[in-house]
């Protein structure tokens, strides 16, 4: 389909909705494959909420654009540059360190956001919010934890968990780098970057971990949907169902 | 038309029949799931429900499960709308349906997560397994005292 959104407040949305669902994706990648059988129950409940979250935001811009389309179109049927996602959460689950970094760096992130939308003059993304701030806060703390156990780990679970760090850190430059939408709609978009470097900092130290001189890779912004090598593959998977069967039921 | 409120309290008592698909010993109207009945002008049946998470699996089953007992009981026309505000809290479960789920064997939720109690031999020593358990809305336990594993209904609000 080729998506053409008619109002802002969806153009803004969709950039929540299609990073909720890349995130959820990846984690249901998890699922057997967690190192052990809590965790893997852990990632694929947290997976669970992302696409629920992910389904309400959907939901809520099909009604903005009083649209002829559904949620399910809109997170099969587009296509790579059609999704606006921050391009932190389609980095690959290289290893449990990668998918804690990730998760770590995503939630403190949604939750000043969504926390920030709890007072939208939208009633509905507002009651929204205030739903999915619950479930954002415990997903941080089973991060947080973990970011904790791998840091002041073994050598190797520190070495491991400082490699995710310091390659998920080049794709935090742009979630910041906001643009006139942004401003439209989050509350105080100063306030977010500061808390979330701060917390970040703040954590990395207690950990553990070095907080190294990165260098942002030249990719242009996800606002325009562009994204790193690992979307296409990504989406080649979650879509290939229902591209090679359109409109197959279960 | 009837919209009497004898009628509603029958709807209601319809809706104690419809069990939670993943806790069967509490129903919907207990979990808090059912906010509303209605009936509009045209005789349509409205049910405004609200979910648990935003990703709990019986979501969707939440609907069907009211859909079909409202079927049977004899009503055609029915709506079921789904609703997130007010957030849906176990602040909501009263007194006889935290009992209900300790007799099931199913810790129930307490202020703050803070003192857990295992339903088999009752001791608050107690420790967390799992942050996540078999469902969105439980966690993992083990019980110091006598050393059985259990579920823990998480406290949500």
């Amino acid at each position: 389909m080729k998506l053409e959104l008619q109002h802002d407040e969806s153009k803004f949305l969709i950039r929540l909705a299609d990073t909720s669902v890349i995130l959820g994706q990846r984690l249901a990648e998890m699922c057997s494959r967690g190192p052990f059988l809590e965790e893997d129950m852990a990632l694929s409940n947290i997976s669970l909420d992302l696409f629920g979250r992910a389904e309400e935001l959907y939901k809520l811009i099909c009604k903005i654009e009083g649209a002829d389309y559904t949620p399910d179109d809109l997170v099969y049927r587009r296509n790579e540059r059609e999704y606006y996602n921050i391009k932190l959460v389609e980095q690959p689950n290289e290893d449990f360190a990668w998918v804690i970094a990730r998760q770590f760096f995503h939630d403190l992130y949604a939750e000043t956001l969504f926390g920030q939308l709890t007072t939208s003059s939208n009633a509905e993304l507002a009651g929204l919010a205030v739903k999915v701030l619950k479930e954002i806060k415990y997903s941080h703390m089973h991060a947080a934890d973990w970011m904790d156990r791998l840091g002041l780990g073994t050598e190797e679970s520190n070495h491991r968990l400082q490699y995710a760090v310091d390659h998920l850190r080049k794709y935090i430059v742009e979630i910041f780098d906001f643009d006139d939408l942004d401003r439209r709609f989050i509350a105080d978009t100063a306030s977010l970057e500061t808390t979330w470097r701060n917390a970040v900092s703040a954590k990395l130290q207690a950990c553990n971990i070095e907080e190294k001189e990165i260098v942002t890779p030249s990719i242009r912004d996800f606002r325009d949907g562009y994204h790193s090598e690992h979307m296409g593959n990504l989406l080649s998977i979650m879509q290939y169902l229902p591209r090679a069967y359109p409109d197959a039921k279960w | 038309m009837m919209t009497t409120t004898e009628e509603h309290k029958e709807i209601w008592e319809f809706l104690t029949e419809v069990p939670d698909p993943e806790i069967p010993v509490i129903n919907l109207v207990e979990l808090g799931v059912v906010r509303a009945v209605d009936v509009t002008e045209d005789g349509t049946l409205k049910i405004t429900i609200t979910p648990t998470y935003t990703g709990c699996p019986a979501k969707k089953l939440f609907e069907d499960l009211i859909h079909e007992k409202l079927v049977e009981k004899g009503f055609e026309k029915i709506e079921i709308e789904s609703v997130l505000s007010p957030a849906w809290t176990t602040d909501w479960l009263s007194e006889e349906t935290l009992q209900k789920m300790m007799d099931e064997g199913i810790s129930p939720p307490t202020d703050g997560d803070k003192v857990i109690q295992c339903p088999n031999c009752k001791s608050k020593d107690t420790k967390l397994v799992s942050q996540f358990g078999s469902t969105p809305c439980q966690s993992l336990y083990t019980c110091n005292e006598c050393k059985e594993p259990f579920n823990y209904f998480k406290c949500h609000r």
